[in-house]
């Protein structure tokens, strides 16, 4: 039934997008903490940005990891 | 017969592609992402690949709408190209307009009616017509919009800094979605590949099987799937800026961010439902997308009236294209003259088209222009600045090298901009 795709379309659409966006806001968030001239700021903010940049590609490579038939078969 | 028609095909295909060239090169294009020229190079190199990745949309086209085969009707070139015939000439008209209409509806509205006209009504799958074209026609922009809805708030609400004292608002630095949307808009490209050039190696498959030269049910050959992604990737090179202008600008004020959350939902639900065979408008997600990322951001408003005309365009696509195709069908019928006709009718609107384009585009330079331009200032002047660096060749001098510090993105900044902005190229 094409019910059951387009709920499963909907579902794969949320899930990537959100974690895309959430992980890159979350990077350039870190990033802007991180090139702040003043005030404190431990020593694992850039690096830790750069982890979230890091997985955010992960993630699409993963999404298109999924997709390609050549490499899913 | 079959020759004409692969080659109709093959330009309908480089339609598609100019056609939906600013579904993914519009946002990043309007936050100054990505510098025209590159942003629509990269999209055609993108859409090449993309064709080469999933071919199920094909698959999906070819055995689909139609009844094809020994237990259906059987469907002629003839057929096809009338229903090709209708795909182009609306194509060409929403393009002249700055529509973003589906050229997948262009394209199964034109076989649909030259199916009727030509065979009769029984010919036309219904089923697997409103399953595979009209559903995710309705839901595929709600999911992307709603998606693109939620990543917005999601990006701003994870961005937004306030000093923990004062309470008051911290410099921003969104300037990483820029960044980030290069990659974005990159994904959609690569998804328009996987879903639009598979409609014309579909198509292609069709006349191939239905002249006898391919199995039935069989998937499309490789000369097939390269010619279509090289006649794509084309298209989209030669860039339609009209679209791309109605995009970028015409529905809402494209942030960095907003661009970011709307791509990321483009590129997902396109990419999805590419997997699953479903042919989708890639038109219709990207502009869900940026309509539902522009209710996401606050203080943004979405221009209603846009959207409307859009969503009236995307309601007249199949029928408008039916419409044409079964005229076209009428007269094939009658013939090898009435091919000719066709052939020959087709040219010269197409012909006569492109010129009515090129003498409107010397008339985006005049002042009315300017002034309709209104907040999406930073955006005309990048476009007029393409455009004029087309015409002369030389005028890359200060316009090219828009000052997009990232600092430009902070929410009080609207009036300053502008201002610099106003004074720009004219």
């Amino acid at each position: 039934m094409k019910w059951l795709e387009l709920v499963q379309v909907a579902g794969a659409t949320l899930i990537a997008a959100v974690t895309v966006v959430v992980l890159y806001s979350l990077g350039v968030r870190l990033t802007a903490i991180a090139g702040d001239v003043s005030g404190r700021k431990p020593v694992w903010v850039r690096p830790l940005a750069i982890v979230c940049f890091a997985l955010c590609g992960l993630a699409v490579m993963f999404g298109l990891y999924l997709i390609i038939p050549y490499f899913s078969k | 017969m079959v020759a004409l028609v692969i080659s109709l095909a093959l330009f309908f295909d480089f339609t598609n592609g100019f056609h939906d060239t600013a579904n993914a090169m519009a946002t990043p294009i309007a936050t100054g992402a990505i510098k025209p020229k590159t942003a629509v190079a990269l999209a055609a190199v993108l859409n090449l690949v993309g064709a080469y990745l999933s071919t199920e949309v094909a698959k999906t086209v070819s055995g689909g709408i139609i009844k094809e085969g020994s237990d259906g009707i059987q469907i002629t070139p003839e057929i096809i190209f009338a229903g090709l015939m209708g795909a182009i000439l609306w194509n060409m008209i929403t393009w002249l307009k700055g529509l973003p209409s589906s050229s997948s509806h262009a394209l199964f509205g034109g076989l649909i009616g030259a199916a009727i006209a030509g065979i009769g009504i029984h010919s036309i799958n219904f089923e697997s017509l409103i399953q595979k074209v009209i559903l995710p026609a309705i839901f595929a922009p709600i999911i992307a919009g709603g998606v693109a809805y939620l990543c917005t708030k999601l990006a701003y609400a994870l961005t937004s800094r306030h000093d923990p004292e004062s309470g008051s608002k911290l410099t921003q630095k969104r300037g990483g979605f820029r960044t980030g949307q290069i990659f974005t808009s990159s994904l959609v490209a690569l998804a328009h590949g996987t879903n639009d050039a598979q409609k014309t190696m579909g198509i292609i498959t069709l006349v191939l099987i239905s002249a006898g030269l391919q199995q039935p049910g069989s998937g499309p050959q490789l000369w097939v799937i390269t010619t279509c992604a090289l006649a794509i990737a084309i298209g989209t090179y030669s860039g339609g800026w009209r679209i791309i202008r109605t995009m970028g600008s015409g529905l809402t004020d494209v942030k960095p961010a907003q661009g970011f959350a709307a791509e990321s939902s483009t590129a997902s639900a396109i990419l999805a439902s590419s997997h699953l065979g479903f042919a989708l408008s890639t038109t219709q997600v990207a502009s869900g997308s940026v309509i539902g990322s522009g209710i996401g951001r606050r203080g943004t408003t979405v221009q209603w009236g846009t959207a409307g005309k859009i969503a009236l365009g995307w309601l007249f696509t199949l029928p408008a294209a039916g419409i044409v195709g079964a005229l076209t069908a009428l007269l094939v019928k009658t013939g090898v003259v009435g091919v000719i006709i066709a052939a020959v009718a087709g040219t010269a609107a197409v012909t006569y088209m492109f010129l009515h384009s090129k003498k409107s585009r010397v008339g985006h330079h005049n002042a009315v222009e300017v002034e309709e331009a209104g907040q999406a200032v930073q955006f005309r002047k990048k476009k007029k600045a393409a455009a004029a660096s087309r015409a002369k060749d030389e005028a890359t001098s200060g316009v090219e090298h828009e000052p997009v510090v990232s600092g430009v993105e902070h929410e009080p900044v609207v009036s300053g901009v502008k201002d610099e902005q106003k004074d720009g190229p004219s």
